[in-house]
């Protein structure tokens, strides 16, 4: 038994947490939520060179094959931030579904783009009638001289801006299929969703033309096979995002002083801190060992649906904590908390709301 | 990381050794009752038996020095050692003894070299069963605050006082003891730290009716008992850690009581009670299929698992003597509150099939009913619930940018 890091993941968390505070401070932060930007051509650019988006892409395909853990020491960096833009959708997600799907070809056409980062893949998955379930997939793929076409519309798709791919998930017949169309294709239109939500979009296809060529070789269960790998990851975004508010909460009840005295000396004001300690170390430990199944080739389903169900609610919660102890100061958008917020909110439901892997934890253990 | 304690041939051949000692302890004379205040006069002698043929090998304390009669062995073997027990249905030790990894854990830190020599032994060999007497009508919670008085006299020293809440059904032979010495001086440096035998003239011990039993320290408790000193009087060589030192004394078990040495045994209530679940059936269909109860069942056990999570890293973090701070009293915090729930959560799904131990209609041959009333019992041993919130945020350091430090283990 060992929990600690090995020492090249140490190194590798403190070279990415150097570049994070220096690349993505809280101002360059704030400034792209205000833009409601996800990413810049330059900031992705220096991200491109981390090598964080081919982590978890074999060498053979222009990755550098690293553990699930260490690519999860990079997102809990990420998560402190929180540092928006494509790495989990088009590194993580996209590439792992590549993986599990696409032919051999498919593996070499798309996975050293998404690799490099010259290609920017971003998931649209569910539609108006949200739900993470392949009933809820209702996009139909037509077909049309050799070639098929894709009409209807992609709600809530995270990244869709600074996409050059969308990896869009369709009914063909009984099965649910991930066709890849780009970006720049004739029809596609991206719309940004305003409100309490970072880095959500409506996608609209019309008659938008794919090759069959773009539909990945196997449908629905190698999108949950990557999913099972995927979650533990953005998981760890989560976590770093707790982290960062919860050493603002403590910060603060150091030197906040009213009557007299630094308000975390009020048990009440305790008492959130204690809350939000425990929904982030639920987190953390959940996310770690679903990993570490992962990392080990062992059977890790109720660990992952566990995890993410514990970390969705626990960053939410977290957040509320934190917002108790900041009071006024915390809904200033300029002190940087509501980006977590806002990001807690965001991700609650992404991939599936913890209710929905409460259910999937349940099939697991057989009930 | 790696969440999982991997074995050399070499232990796993002690494995066989240690259950080949079992074997020949009795093992099928062994009853179990559900609620430990069942457990007989007889059983509990079978038990002290066995906790001894594991002393003479040094197995019952396994990690402490052998100079001491601790086995000196690793925590992997101690492992192996409670994992064989958990096989027999035991725990390590195989009953209720606050006396080796409390006790013995200060005597080693804060003892003298003659005291460590003269105590240990009979603790480590499993010769003694040591309470631990801490808590006053007068002073719960806030500990420091205890009046039991020690005076000295000659080479003795006098106590008189009370304390409550102590130790186990069956008795002991010793207990170690809180006490002030002078009434006079300012908090925590007013106290002193006693090993007491439980047979001197003047201790009298008279059983509590509460409701549950508790299970600090792994083994059930059973009944709990109030403790009255008359004018009793020990040699002050049994006074460990210097007069008015207590305090400091008690914070070496207070760490490990507050949760901070770790848990590896998982809680085998719950995977009895989804089983149940599962095999139970209610208007026509089991209860695990009706989708309210599958989500409470999945709550229930997402916080046995975070218990369960929280126990394995505070238990490497001692044993791999890392950095600690809150991570005890948060596992002793989130394992309180976890039960409760779950056990609301039992009561939400069974209604009052929960709460009878009636030999027809109980469930899990009465292990939830007792669940009902000790996940209540629970919620203050070792530190309240609100206690441990205390320890945590000192720890942390909210409002305070010098963090309380976790108490010195052995």
């Amino acid at each position: 038994m060992d929990l600690s890091l090995t020492e090249e993941q140490e190194l590798l968390r403190r070279v990415t947490r150097d570049f994070v505070q220096r690349e993505f401070s809280k101002e360059t932060i704030l400034k792209m939520e205000e833009a409601r930007q996800e990413t810049t051509s330059e900031l992705w650019g220096r991200a491109r060179e981390m090598g964080w988006l081919g982590m978890l892409t074999p060498v053979q395909y222009g990755g550098s094959g690293n553990s699930l853990t260490d690519a999860a020491v990079v997102f809990e960096e990420l998560g402190r931030g929180p540092v928006p833009g494509p790495f989990f959708s088009s590194g993580v997600l996209a590439a792992l579904l590549v993986q599990e799907a696409g032919s051999e070809e498919q593996k070499h056409k798309y996975l050293p783009g998404i690799s490099s980062g010259e290609f920017a893949f971003s998931m649209a998955i569910t539609e108006p009638d949200y739900g993470w379930t392949p009933g809820s997939i209702g996009l139909t793929l037509t077909s049309q001289n050799g070639a098929y076409s894709l009409s209807g519309t992609k709600l809530f798709v995270q990244d869709a801006r600074s996409a050059t791919h969308f990896i869009c998930a369709v009914r063909q017949a009984s099965e649910v299929v991930f066709v890849v169309v780009e970006a720049g294709a004739e029809g596609v239109e991206v719309r940004g969703l305003d409100g309490f939500v970072t880095s959500m979009y409506e996608v609209r296809f019309d008659g938008v033309e794919a090759p069959t060529s773009a539909v990945l070789a196997e449908g629905w269960p190698a999108f949950e096979r990557a999913l099972i790998k995927a979650l533990p990851i953005l998981c760890a975004y989560q976590v770093g995002g707790m982290q960062t508010v919860f050493d603002m909460a403590v910060d603060h009840s150091r030197t906040r002083v009213q009557f007299g005295r630094p308000i975390g000396r009020f048990q009440r004001v305790q008492d959130h801190i204690v809350r939000l300690v425990n929904h982030l170390d639920s987190a953390r430990w959940t996310t770690y060992e679903a990993l570490w199944k992962l990392d080990t080739a062992r059977d890790a389903e109720t660990s992952v649906h566990m995890a993410k169900a514990v970390t969705a609610e626990a960053y939410v919660k977290a957040c509320d904590a934190a917002h108790e102890v900041l009071a006024g100061i915390g809904i200033d958008k300029g002190y940087g908390l509501t980006l977590h917020t806002q990001m807690s909110r965001t991700l609650y439901s992404y991939l599936g709301d913890p209710k929905h892997h409460k259910r999937k934890l349940g099939n697991a253990l057989g009930l | 990381m790696n969440f999982e304690l991997e074995y050399t041939p070499e232990q796993e051949a002690f494995r066989k050794e240690v259950w080949s000692l079992l074997e020949g302890c009795g093992l099928d004379e062994l009853e179990f009752p559900v609620d430990s205040h069942d457990l007989s006069l007889d059983q509990y002698q079978r038990r002290r038996r066995i906790g001894r043929a594991l002393g003479e090998k040094g197995w019952l304390w396994p990690t402490a020095p052998t100079q001491y009669g601790g086995g000196g062995l690793t925590i992997d073997h101690a492992i192996i050692i409670e994992e064989e027990l958990g096989k027999a249905g035991l725990t390590l030790p195989p009953y209720y003894d606050s006396g080796g990894q409390l006790g013995g854990a200060s005597i080693l830190v804060w003892g003298s070299e003659e005291q460590k020599a003269h105590f240990l032994p009979p603790i480590f060999k499993g010769e003694v069963r040591t309470w631990q007497l801490l808590t006053e009508p007068e002073a719960g919670s806030d500990l420091a605050g205890v009046k039991t008085n020690a005076s000295r006299d000659g080479d003795e020293y006098v106590i008189n006082g009370g304390k409550i809440f102590v130790g186990s059904d069956h008795g002991a032979e010793q207990a170690w003891v809180l006490c002030e010495t002078d009434p006079s001086a300012p908090r925590h440096e007013n106290l002193s730290w006693f090993i007491i035998p439980m047979d001197a003239p003047g201790v009298s011990i008279l059983p509590m009716d509460l409701l549950g039993t508790g299970n600090e320290g792994g083994a059930g408790t059973g009944r709990k008992n109030t403790i009255h000193f008359e004018n009793v009087r020990v040699p002050a060589f049994n006074l460990v850690g210097g007069e008015n030192n207590g305090w400091q004394v008690a914070t070496t078990h207070l760490e490990l009581e507050h949760g901070g040495g770790g848990a590896i045994q998982p809680n085998t209530l719950v995977s009895r009670f989804i089983d149940y679940c599962k095999e139970t059936r209610r208007g026509g269909r089991p209860l695990s299929t009706d989708p309210e109860i599958r989500l409470r069942l999945a709550d229930i056990y997402m916080r046995s698992e975070i218990v369960r999570l929280f126990g394995v890293r505070n238990f490497w973090l001692a044993n791999a003597n890392q950095p600690r701070s809150y991570e005890g009293s948060q596992l002793s915090y989130y394992e309180k509150m976890a039960g409760l729930e779950n056990a609301e959560a039992m009561l939400d799904i069974l209604g009052p099939y929960a709460l009878v131990k009636d030999e027809r209609w109980t469930v899990l041959k009465t292990a939830v009913e007792l669940d009902q009333r000790n996940s209540i019992v629970n919620l203050h041993p070792a530190g309240t619930a609100d206690i441990q919130k205390v320890i945590m945020s000192r720890r942390i350091g909210v409002g305070r940018s010098i963090r309380e430090k976790a108490g010195a283990l052995a």
